[in-house]
């Protein structure tokens, strides 16, 4: 018995070895190597473009295939249900006072009438309303072969369908796998050699080892998730001294923007594997991390931010000043505390092309682990990242009004909404403020009336 | 994650739509967003309303999520508040707000203005007991009117006052030293907003449905 499985067995081991010396080899050639150096072979964009092509053509095939069918195409709606009242407050009073005043109290009193404006705004709501929408992953007009991108498309051909298990064999067999190795790869590397150059005396050298270490690091994680990345406008990179502010969609951003040039990073220390990288990574060069109980202290957190940046030996500071992930169609209202230090802003808008996969982390629904999974087993990452020109707080501008201008240039640059909500919306409630608003404005509008009366 | 849907059933669906009125698609769309609300669960509570951002800001909010826990707007003759609601109640409080139709005889009219107008009226009426009474009017006033800004609260009670009165003047005639007015009943209701035109003020306008259409 055992003569039989013996030459097999030594067959399979040769087989076995070879496989994985090419895979290797293969991987280090076309992955790694071009990593340390900075330089790509364009393999990705290839990748990008084919997958394009496939996904034209899924769609197509999907709409005559519902054609055929005589069924209807589920295009989720991207603008709303309804049809919301443009007038504002005061235009909507005026016309009812004209339409009405058959009933005799005329003139701009208060009027029974007057609660039919609140009730039908505030169904209006219940139906629609701007900020819920921007909390659930963004809905695709065409599909990219991911089924939790749009579960509404069953079975419609035969071919769809096997190509889209085709699919899943790749990416989950294939992809997957490869990724994994290359993060981990990256992780352990920059762990190891950030601890190297931690061991070197301060100046010059270590600076620059740990500039080019970082870069390497993030640029194999880069290729760990497939990120297909364009900067544009590189001359605005931000420098020495300087706060650089993005709008977050997710933890990838930091991956995004750390791969093209070095930041410090600011955050809470972590415990488990993340705590070993943020030790390993502070010794090569300043970061700022905050243990939990110095988050609270503003002053403490500001004090220290100041200190940074005054140091023009120290690399500028990377903040996301939405606070949470926003799904990438909008960017929500950037807390004031990062604007109110003194010194030159950078911004930096990045936008996700969802057509590949869907970067946002709705961390209220799914957990760190769930989310990396689904960024290594998606098609790939594609997004554009813009440097905007820096800018400064002006004479007379607070800190508040500071964030709303680089919130809006952001918003303009990368194509998203520029809303007035704030972030935090996804767990908590709105400030009694903006109820206190409307009653004000429709206070003002009695008020206001009465004295036209009084003039006539 | 994407999950697989269930697709409801088209026969429930049959039978909202001749309850409320609405139309199959018009249903779909309330129903996911009902869904949506309630977090992918059968029920809806009032919490689910109140995280809503854009309603946080309308001066008359708890009056309006109420509205749709209010037993009587449910047309079941079940009376008192509910502690959660189900997708029909959701949409059968929504049909108040359901566009008019163009064909439409005098009488179904009347018939929907008086509904809108009894949902109107229960919406004023908490304590059931079908009036309005000064106290009852007051507090809505007073919430439509800014407590710190523009007009303070003696203005606002003062508001409240004198619409009562305008109204009492108008339902009583000329009321005597020692009369005293119990309240609104819902025909005095109805004399007042008479001339308001509810069709077009109280309704909300589904955007043309060419481009979302559902998936069978």
């Amino acid at each position: 018995m055992e003569s039989y499985l013996f030459p097999f067995d030594n067959l399979l081991c040769m087989l076995l070895g070879i496989s994985f010396t090419v895979w290797f080899t293969l991987l280090l050639v076309f992955i790694i190597v071009p990593a340390v150096f900075g330089v790509s072979f364009g393999i990705r964009r290839l990748y990008m473009n084919t997958l394009l092509k496939i996904f034209e053509w899924a769609t197509l095939r999907m709409e005559r295939g519902a054609k055929e069918k005589n069924q209807h195409l589920y295009k989720p709606y991207s603008n709303g249900i309804i049809a919301k009242e443009p007038a504002s407050l005061e235009q909507e009073f005026q016309e009812m006072r004209r339409s009405g005043s058959g009933s005799g109290l005329g003139g701009a009193e208060f009027e029974m009438s007057d609660i039919f404006h609140f009730c039908r705004r505030g169904v209006e709501s219940i139906v629609d309303d701007e900020v819920t929408k921007r909390f659930s992953a963004e809905e695709l007009e065409s599909w990219n072969l991911l089924t939790r991108s749009n579960y509404n498309f069953h079975h419609i051909s035969t071919r769809l369908t096997v190509l889209w298990g085709v699919g899943v064999l790749i990416r989950y067999g294939i992809l997957l796998p490869l990724r994994v190795t290359l993060a981990f790869t990256g992780v352990g590397l920059l762990v190891f050699l950030t601890s190297i150059i931690g061991l070197l005396p301060n100046g010059g050298m270590k600076c620059f080892l740990s500039e080019k270490a970082h870069l390497m690091c993030y640029r194999i994680c880069v290729r760990a998730l497939t990120a297909i990345i364009t900067y544009h406008d590189s001359e605005n990179k931000p420098k020495n001294g300087g706060i650089c502010v993005a709008n977050h969609t997710s933890p990838i951003d930091v991956i995004i923007l750390a791969s093209d040039g070095c930041y410090a990073m600011v955050g809470q220390v972590h415990g488990g594997l993340m705590g070993v990288i943020q030790r390993a990574m502070v010794k090569a060069c300043p970061h700022i991390w905050f243990e939990r109980s110095e988050v609270k202290d503003r002053h403490l957190v500001a004090k220290r931010l100041n200190d940074h940046v005054a140091d023009k030996t120290k690399l500028p500071i990377l903040i996301f000043p939405e606070g949470t992930c926003i799904n990438n169609t909008s960017v929500m209202m950037f807390k004031k505390g990062s604007f109110e230090i003194s010194c030159t802003v950078y911004p930096v808008a990045i936008k996700y092309d969802p057509r590949f996969g869907d970067a946002f982390w709705n961390s209220s629904k799914f957990g760190m682990v769930n989310y990396l999974l689904h960024m290594m087993s998606s098609w790939a990452i594609v997004c554009s990242v813009w440097y905007l020109p820096p800018m400064s707080r002006e004479e007379g501008e607070d800190a508040v009004q500071f964030a709303n201008r680089v919130k809006a240039a952001i918003a303009r640059k990368g194509g998203l909404a520029d809303l007035l909500w704030d972030g935090g919306l996804k767990r908590e409630k709105v400030k009694e403020v903006f109820k206190e608003e409307q009653q004000k404005l429709y206070s003002k509008v009695l008020v206001g009336g009465g004295e036209d009366r009084s003039r006539s | 994650m994407g999950a697989f849907h269930s697709v409801p059933d088209d026969h429930e669906y049959h039978i909202l739509s001749e309850k409320t009125g609405f139309s199959l698609e018009q249903i779909g769309i309330l129903h996911n967003r009902f869904k949506q609300l309630s977090h992918n669960s059968d029920v809806l509570r009032r919490n689910d309303l109140h995280t809503i951002p854009d309603l946080a800001c309308n001066p008359i909010r708890s009056q309006i999520v109420e509205a749709f826990f209010d037993g009587r707007n449910f047309r079941k003759n079940c009376e008192g508040p509910v502690q959660e609601i189900g997708f029909e109640e959701f949409l059968i409080v929504m049909s108040y707000f359901r566009p008019p139709s163009v064909h439409m005889t005098e009488e179904q009219r009347e018939d929907i203005r008086r509904h809108k107008l009894r949902f109107l009226f229960n919406m004023h009426d908490t304590d059931n007991d079908g009036t309005i009474t000064l106290e009852e009017y007051r507090h809505v006033v007073e919430e439509l009117l800014s407590r710190s800004g523009s007009l303070g609260r003696e203005t606002a009670k003062g508001i409240a006052d004198a619409a009562m009165l305008e109204v009492a003047n108008m339902s009583m005639g000329r009321m005597g030293p020692g009369e005293v007015y119990a309240g609104i009943t819902f025909e005095h209701f109805l004399k007042i907003l008479k001339d308001i035109e509810i069709e077009t003020r109280m309704h909300i306008r589904f955007l043309n449905m060419d481009t979302t259409t559902l998936c069978k």
